[in-house]
């Protein structure tokens, strides 16, 4: 499986003026961002900011009303069905609520990460016999549930529900990862786990991490940019150890 | 030593053994693929022709006629008219289901048994047996076809549109209950314990508390309930209760398809019209069919019994629905004008008494049980051929069939698909909508009339005929569980490159096939007992013998056959209830 | 808005009304007539044609509401079991029943009269056919119908006297029994049917209803290169009209004689009354009474119609 031939600029997402409607709402407003190969940028800001919208846009799900969204050089609005397929299997998505399909078992969760590659014939066997059990096996005990591998995933509890949606990013290795509020279904112990094991996998990769999250302390020590949105808009972005308190209770204050 | 990303060291990784291929799940489709070829061995396969080829020039001729159906004004009045009376016994049987099932409900829910005796006794709880004796009735009522029931009543009551009204309320009266016993005890129970705490009769309490909060799905379910009585009622115009079955037997009879086409029309749109009302009607309550149909199993998302009533009071096509039912049921009594007098008259205690007397006791020496075993067979090989034949090609249709399937921003379309796109896309929802139409709305019998033309008799035609009848039902609930799948996982897929075949396989089929199994299950049940109705086609069984009984007046007979009946009913609803627990568990 | 959707279901429902105003329920009809006595009903086993039946039963109903005195109403019932239980409840006064549910019903209602019958019935055959394919010979001997051992057959109705029960009665003559044939034997439900069941070829061979035969053959209705005529059964008696009981009660002791006299003196000449002869297909109507059915009894008892 080729690669993409990536551009010699290591600029992996790309928002040119983006604005995202939903009806007669903005949910996303002439925003402008470039985010590098190998960066973990944190999005933070209050419920209803327009976080999700972002990370839908910068995997493909949602298309832009206005502006450009450049993915790996690529400019999505112009792909076909099938490059923008291409460009969907670099980049991994978690979600806050797994978005896993729970009455299959792990095993085929986690290979759902091969489907971008495999045929739809060897999707359809492995369904019956699954393939490529090593790799979902080695993916499961990095996160730390190689046990679970043929357990149904609905007996699973939320953390480790969470753990086979990254072991699918894991066995699907994309350049870069998107993570919509990967912990906030998860205790506090459960999500320092969850993010340090993201962050690792970043550090040991070099991918692309962005994420978006409601604990700044959890942004400030395991992101290393952080991009504040407040309606729609960036706030500020900046480098993590330099966003303090003032920011922060700017970007959630309550207006009248 | 493998090290794990998150900095700790995972035991040696264990390496889990991998299933065998061969457990319960496994072993359950096995088995149905073992009972199918042996139904169709039964059926005759490899012993001679299914199909006959002679047959097609009337097929032709019928489907011909379809071009050039009979529209005079004489016959079209008269196709206005029995129209009214299908929908207006379909109304008034409806109205007394509900009345009967909201009831029955509560008394058989387990949450009112547990409050009325909370007691154990050696280790059990007080309330099983009564509770278990209720649900044993209701599904006795219910195992037993509306003909019968029809029958029934004509022997007792005689020809008043009562009968009819009756032979639907009971059967279905029984669904209702049962459905809505278990919605009952799905809802949270804090309210009414609340209230029982206080000191509140459990009755009382119920009505207070679960019974407004289960208010809406009922609601949904009783517009499911219209939906199959307008099939039923349709049905039981075989028996005499006059309206859009009485006449296309008569005309099939005297084989005048122009005439049958016609009427065969207004059933088209009767049960299209209807089907789409509830449908929306359904859509607006958001019930996302928690129960509807399938017997309240398998309800994997959580019941909507939070949003309120209040929340649904200012919809306008709820609003609508509610005036409109509201002025369609005293329209429909007094178009029908049953005469509820006789009910309780002297003349139906007396025959009640004379039917009683000649059906006890009953009498299972008039068969060897080497017959009743075989009768059985077919009528069990028949139903599993019809629900094998009708759940694969329901599969087929009910994906088209949905709404947010193959329409743009469906889920295998991007919602940036171009004209053509959306018109073939319409053009394909149309026709598989179409053809699920047709199948539900010809009642079983008449699919059997016509199979016969270009089946040869016996097991096949009467399989066929109930095949369609099931296809046309389970497509449609199969296409509404499609609409109403959690897409999130499926956005998911998508989001990581899969295609569309992928994102089938892997997301759209494992998150329906619970519901599908459940209804196709929950179908199969209903096969068996419609099996009834085919009994004329050659296809035997106990269908047959029981026709064979009726038209014998044999009412022993009878009698002991739907004992024989119901008790394979309640073996196959085991069955399924085995099926349904090992799929949820494993 | 809430007004506006009240005044459209008012309308919808008032158009609802409209559109059925002349094709009103059945039991207003009978309100409408002289509220002193009650109607006598009457009904139909829907043997043959029951389009037809529908016609001839109209007029009927006011040819013997004239003769009689008394308001006549024609209720339709499809299905044989249901009008023979409804004739015993009492919902149904005086049906034309066949043969055999004639005799049902007489059992299951003492005293219930059988009161006349048309010309043809006293003498009443049924026909066997078969398709040219599937080889059997017309035969002109009884024991010509162990020809159809080993082919597929067609009954009409279960309940059918020409289509059931007296071709199953000269089979067992003949030593076929129901297990000889291949697979088991259907019941197309109709006379109609079975000539076309047995045209298409689904069924090899068929019986039914003589008259209504040689109407569809005189009619060309019938592909005779496909299908023939094997045999015609000896007579039986068929068709006839069964009274209750209690209609002397109700209407006075000589009623039952009116009722007769009234079938009796249809006169061909008055093209009313013979357009009535017509439907049923007979010359005239002639008196007849339950002894002229103890045979098809006997053979229903045989063959476990009745118990
Ligand atoms: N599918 C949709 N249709 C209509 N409006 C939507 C849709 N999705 C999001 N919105 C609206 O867009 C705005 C931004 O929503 P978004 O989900 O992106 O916010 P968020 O920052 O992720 O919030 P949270 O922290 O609560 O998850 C909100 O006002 C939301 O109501
Ligand atoms: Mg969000």
């Amino acid at each position: 499986m080729p690669d993409l031939p990536l551009e010699t600029s290591n600029i992996i997402f790309e928002l040119r003026n983006v604005t995202h409607q939903f009806g007669s709402l903005a949910a996303v407003r002439d925003v402008t961002l470039q985010i590098r190969a190998g960066e973990r940028v944190a999005l933070v800001g209050p419920s209803g900011a327009g976080k999700s919208t972002l990370i839908s846009l910068l995997n493909g799900t949602l298309s832009p009303s206005q502006g450009e969204v450049w993915v790996l050089g690529q400019h999505l609005a112009r792909l076909s069905p099938r490059g923008l397929r291409h460009v969907q299997r670099q980049i991994g998505t978690i979600y806050q609520q797994f978005h896993l399909v729970n009455n299959l078992r792990v095993i085929h969760n986690v290979n759902a990460g091969h489907l971008g590659r495999w045929t739809f014939l060897k999707g359809v066997i492995s369904l019956a016999w699954p393939l490529d059990v090593d790799t979902a096996a080695k993916a499961l005990a990095q996160v730390g549930i190689p046990e679970k591998i043929y357990e149904r995933t609905d007996r699973l509890s939320g953390g480790q529900q969470q753990r086979v949606a990254i072991a699918r990013v894991l066995v699907q290795q994309p350049q870069a990862i998107l993570a919509d509020e990967p912990v906030s279904s998860l205790d506090p112990e459960r999500s320092r786990e969850i993010m340090s094991l993201l962050r690792d996998l970043s550090q040991t990769t070099g991918k692309t991490l962005v994420v978006s999250l409601h604990d700044i302390d959890l942004a400030r020590s395991h992101c290393d940019r952080i991009v504040g949105l407040r309606e729609g808009q960036v706030v500020f972005d900046r480098p993590a150890d330099e966003v303090n308190e003032t920011f922060i209770r700017a970007l959630y204050k309550i207006t009248a | 030593m493998q090290k794990t990303l998150s900095g700790r060291t995972s035991a040696s990784p264990v390496a889990v053994p991998r299933p065998s291929l061969f457990n319960r799940k496994t072993g359950w489709v096995l088995l149905f693929i073992a009972g199918v070829i042996w139904a169709l061995l039964q059926a005759g396969l490899l012993q001679h022709d299914f199909v006959n080829p002679g047959g097609w020039e009337r097929v032709r001729r019928f489907l011909a006629a379809g071009l050039n159906p009979d529209l005079s004004p004489d016959f079209l009045r008269l196709t206005l008219d029995v129209t009214i009376t299908t929908l207006a016994f379909a109304v008034c049987g409806t109205f007394f289901s509900l009345i009967f099932g909201f009831v029955a409900g509560i008394f058989a829910s387990e949450v009112w048994w547990q409050s009325i005796l909370p007691g154990r006794v050696g280790g059990r709880s007080l309330y099983r047996a009564p509770w278990l004796a209720v649900r044993s009735v209701l599904a006795f009522l219910r195992a037993i076809h509306e003909i019968i029931w029809g029958l029934f009543f004509i022997s007792i009551i005689g020809l008043d549109p009562l009968s009819a009204v009756l032979a639907i309320a009971i059967p279905f009266g029984a669904v209702t209950g049962k459905v809505f016993s278990e919605i009952l005890d799905e809802m949270p129970r804090q309210p009414y314990l609340v209230l029982r705490n206080s000191g509140v009769p459990p009755t009382l309490a119920l009505t207070y508390t679960l019974v407004p909060q289960a208010f809406l799905d009922a609601l949904s379910y009783a517009f499911y309930r219209f939906e199959c009585s307008i099939r039923a009622a349709a049905v039981l115009g075989i028996i005499g209760a006059g309206g859009l079955g009485h006449e296309i037997f008569l005309s099939l009879q005297s084989l005048r398809y122009e005439q049958i086409w016609t009427l065969f029309l207004a059933l088209f749109a009767l049960n299209g019209l209807t089907d789409l009302w509830s449908g929306l009607l359904r859509r607006r309550l958001g019930a996302k069919l928690s129960c509807s149909g399938a017997d309240c199993v398998d309800i994997d998302s959580p019941m909507s019994g939070t949003a309120t009533l209040q929340l649904y009071r200012y919809d306008r096509v709820v609003r609508a629905s509610l005036i409109i039912a509201a002025l369609l049921i005293p329209f429909s009594f007094w178009y029908i004008q049953p005469n509820f007098g006789k009910l309780f008259s002297e003349r139906t205690l007396l025959h009640l008494g004379e039917v009683a007397r000649w059906a006890f006791p009953p009498d299972f020496s008039q068969l060897p049980l080497s017959e009743w075993l075989e009768l059985s067979a077919v009528t069990v090989a028949m139903s599993l051929l019809a629900i094998a034949g009708a759940g694969l090609l329901a599969l087929v249709l009910s994906f088209p069939s949905a709404h947010n399937f193959l329409l743009p921003g469906g889920l295998l379309v991007p919602s940036t698909a171009g004209l053509f796109h959306r018109t073939l896309g319409w053009a394909v929802l149309l026709i598989a909508r179409s053809i699920l139409l047709v199948a539900r709305s010809i009642p079983p019998p008449v699919w059997a009339l016509l199979f016969i033309f270009v089946l040869f008799p016996g097991i096949l035609p009467g399989a066929a005929a109930l095949g369609m009848y099931t296809l046309g039902i389970l497509g449609r609930l199969m296409a509404e569980v499609v609409e109403n799948l959690d897409d999130r996982p499926l956005t998911a897929l998508k989001a990581l490159g899969a295609r569309g075949g992928d994102i089938f396989t892997y997301g759209i089929l494992p998150l329906s096939s619970p519901r599908f199994l459940a209804y196709g299950l929950y179908r199969w049940e209903e096969a068996i007992r419609a099996t009834v109705v085919v009994g004329l086609v050659g296809a035997g069984g106990l269908g047959h013998l029981l026709t064979e009984q009726l038209s014998s007046f044999d009412y022993q007979g009878v009698f002991t056959t739907l004992i024989v009946f119901v008790t394979l009913i309640f073996l196959v609803d085991q069955i399924s209830a085995a099926v349904r627990r090992t799929f949820r568990e494993n | 808005m809430f007004k506006k959707l009240i005044l459209m279901s008012l309308l919808l429902g008032s158009l609802l009304l409209a559109a059925c105003g002349d094709a009103a329920p059945a039991a207003e009809g009978a309100a409408a007539e002289p509220a002193s006595t009650e109607p006598l009903v009457i009904s139909a086993i829907p043997d043959q044609d029951p389009e037809v039946l529908q016609r001839q039963f109209g007029q009927l109903a006011s040819y013997l509401s004239e003769q009689l005195g008394v308001p006549v109403e024609y209720k339709p019932v499809t299905d044989y079991a249901a009008s023979v239980t409804a004739f015993r409840v009492g919902d149904l006064d005086m049906v034309w029943f066949g043969g055999l549910t004639g005799v049902q019903a007489r059992l299951q209602v003492p005293e219930a009269q059988a009161l006349v019958q048309r010309d043809i019935d006293e003498n009443f055959h049924s026909v066997f056919i078969a398709t040219k394919a599937s080889g059997i010979e017309p035969f002109e001997d009884i024991d010509g119908l162990a020809q159809l051992k080993g082919h597929t057959f067609t009954f009409g109705s279960d309940s059918s006297t020409s289509g059931r029960l007296m071709p199953q009665y000269f089979l067992s003559q003949a030593g076929v029994t129901l297990d000889d044939f291949k697979g088991e034997p259907g019941f197309s439900g109709s006379h109609d049917a079975t000539i076309a069941l047995v045209e298409s070829g689904s069924y090899e061979a068929g019986a039914l209803n003589e008259s209504v035969w040689d109407n569809r053959v005189a009619a060309g209705e019938v592909d005779l290169d496909q299908v023939q005529i094997l045999w015609r059964t000896p007579p039986y008696h068929d068709y006839h009209w069964v009274a209750r009981p209690d209609l002397a009660e109700r209407y006075g002791d000589d009623f039952p004689d009116k009722i007769t006299q009234a079938f009796l003196s249809l006169d061909p000449n008055n093209p009313d009354q013979k357009e009535i002869l017509d439907l049923f297909g007979a010359e005239k109507f002639i008196a007849t009474s339950n002894d002229n059915y103890a045979q098809i009894e006997a053979v229903g008892r045989e063959i476990g119609k009745i118990n």
